[in-house]
């Protein structure tokens, strides 16, 4: 029996960050390692951990938890890269819908009926707090400005279900405001979000 | 499921952020199939969606970085979807002891996760029809009911367990213990109401990483428990276990 340590030594070394464009470098990138091209998926791993951890950080406010989450999506982008299609979105969005929901998952599986409530008071909030680490202040920059764009009901709406893990049904119910209004602010604060941060993923 | 479903469709947004119960996120989904705008409406939103997630980026612990790797790289991948849904198995490359790979990655992600002393299911991760065990050991990690269970060693280092209930066995990995004296050595137990069993003895390198320990007959009551023992071997433990784990753990 071999020491795995000693099997690697690439990846050990492996401290060398690539490009630092990833948009249609990751659609690459995702492709080569549904064929199981290792070097392709260290790539990944340095393109995409930090956002899924980030991701992972905002809804489940527990930095141990979103590290384990951050690692369950590393291993699913291995795992389910041959699903990835270019076609239907690009790389950045097809990693982060597998984060997302993975951290929603697991929120609502830990959350107790009483913490939902005490949560929610913070959650609505909480989209601008300043996190430390922030990696790429830029992005979050555009991003919050064009959150800033919605009506504060659109942005209440797509704040608790992004970074809050909330069901629309659950939004109604904190907010007051009938479920049908709340899917359908979703939708066009979504729609809103998207014309603000311009054509797809571009800037990333 | 039809795809002029209006109420349905209102559930665009809800449904780009994950706002959805488990059931409507199925039904959705259904009925995305036949529905291409609603595809397309998706796929634009969604872009739009992730960008509240990498917006938010924060630079993982570089520690993470290589037992993440090394614990996907260990992993089947799915193969690629042909003609709506049917599949083939795909295999990792031959010639490397997956076993090992897996176990070597597992006891790795563990290593990291064990700082929190949690315990994680570790079916889903393993559970693949595309991940063909190549050994018992990997069956059992790759188990569908396999639970993994990691807790610190009281001389030092972490243990790790994954077991299946329905296989009636264990692995048991470790890292990070101290090295004994050649007169001692680490040996496992099963520990349950019929008192206790031999589970073989450690081999520790130098590193202090246990080699992966296969325990077989394992019933649902049993812990599995580490003692020090005279290398001569004992019949029953005779010093206090350093670590136990399981069952209610497990």
């Amino acid at each position: 029996m071999t020491d795995g340590d000693a099997q690697r030594p690439r990846a050990l070394s492996g401290g060398t960050r690539r490009a630092h464009r990833p948009s249609h470098r990751l659609d690459d990138l995702l492709t080569d390692v549904a064929r199981g091209d290792e070097s392709a998926y260290e790539a990944v791993y340095d393109l995409t951990s930090g956002w899924v951890l980030g991701a992972a950080r905002k809804v489940l406010r527990d930095p141990a938890m979103a590290e384990e989450v951050m690692q369950e999506v590393m291993l699913e982008i291995w795992r389910r890269a041959s699903r990835f299609d270019p076609a239907v979105g690009s790389g950045a969005a097809w990693v982060m819908t597998l984060a997302h929901r993975r951290a929603v998952d697991r929120v609502r599986s830990e959350r107790s009926h009483a913490e939902r409530e005490l949560k929610a008071a913070t959650a609505v909030i909480d989209y601008d707090d300043v996190t430390e680490a922030v990696e790429n202040s830029l992005e979050r920059q555009r991003v919050q400005r064009c959150l800033g764009s919605l009506t504060a009901l659109q942005r209440e709406c797509v704040s608790l279900a992004y970074y809050g893990g909330y069901t629309y049904a659950e939004v109604a119910g904190l907010l007051g405001v009938p479920a049908g209004t709340v899917k359908t602010r979703m939708r066009d604060g979504l729609i809103r979000l998207r014309d603000c941060l311009g054509v797809a993923g571009v800037q990333r | 499921m039809t795809s002029n479903d209006p109420d349905l469709h209102t559930l665009v947004g809800a449904y780009v952020l994950d706002a959805v119960s488990a059931e409507e996120r199925a039904r959705f989904s259904a009925h995305l199939a036949g529905c291409a705008s609603c595809r397309a409406e998706i796929g634009e939103l969604r872009e739009a969606a992730s960008s509240l997630g990498t917006a938010e980026a924060v630079r993982p612990r570089p520690e993470l970085r290589e037992p993440t790797i090394r614990a996907a790289q260990a992993t089947g991948q799915l193969a690629p979807v042909l003609n709506g849904g049917q599949s083939t198995r795909r295999h990792r490359a031959a010639g490397r002891p997956r076993a090992i790979r897996t176990l070597a990655a597992a006891a790795a992600v563990i290593a990291v996760a064990a700082g929190a002393g949690v315990g994680t299911h570790y079916a889903d991760m393993a559970d693949h029809p595309s991940t063909r065990p190549a050994s018992v050991i990997d069956a059992v990690l790759s188990a569908r009911d396999a639970v993994m269970r990691s807790a610190p060693v009281t001389t030092g280092g972490v243990a790790i367990v994954v077991a299946s209930r329905h296989k009636h066995m264990a692995v048991f990995m470790a890292h990070g213990l101290r090295p004994l004296p050649r007169t001692r050595s680490y040996e496992l137990w099963l520990m349950g109401p019929r008192g206790e069993r031999p589970a073989g003895r450690l081999v520790v390198r130098a590193s202090g990483m246990a080699r992966p320990t296969l325990i077989s007959g394992m019933s649902a009551s049993d812990m599995v428990g580490l003692t020090v023992e005279p290398a001569s071997g004992s019949l029953k433990p005779t010093s206090v276990p350093v670590v136990m784990i399981g069952p209610q753990s497990l």
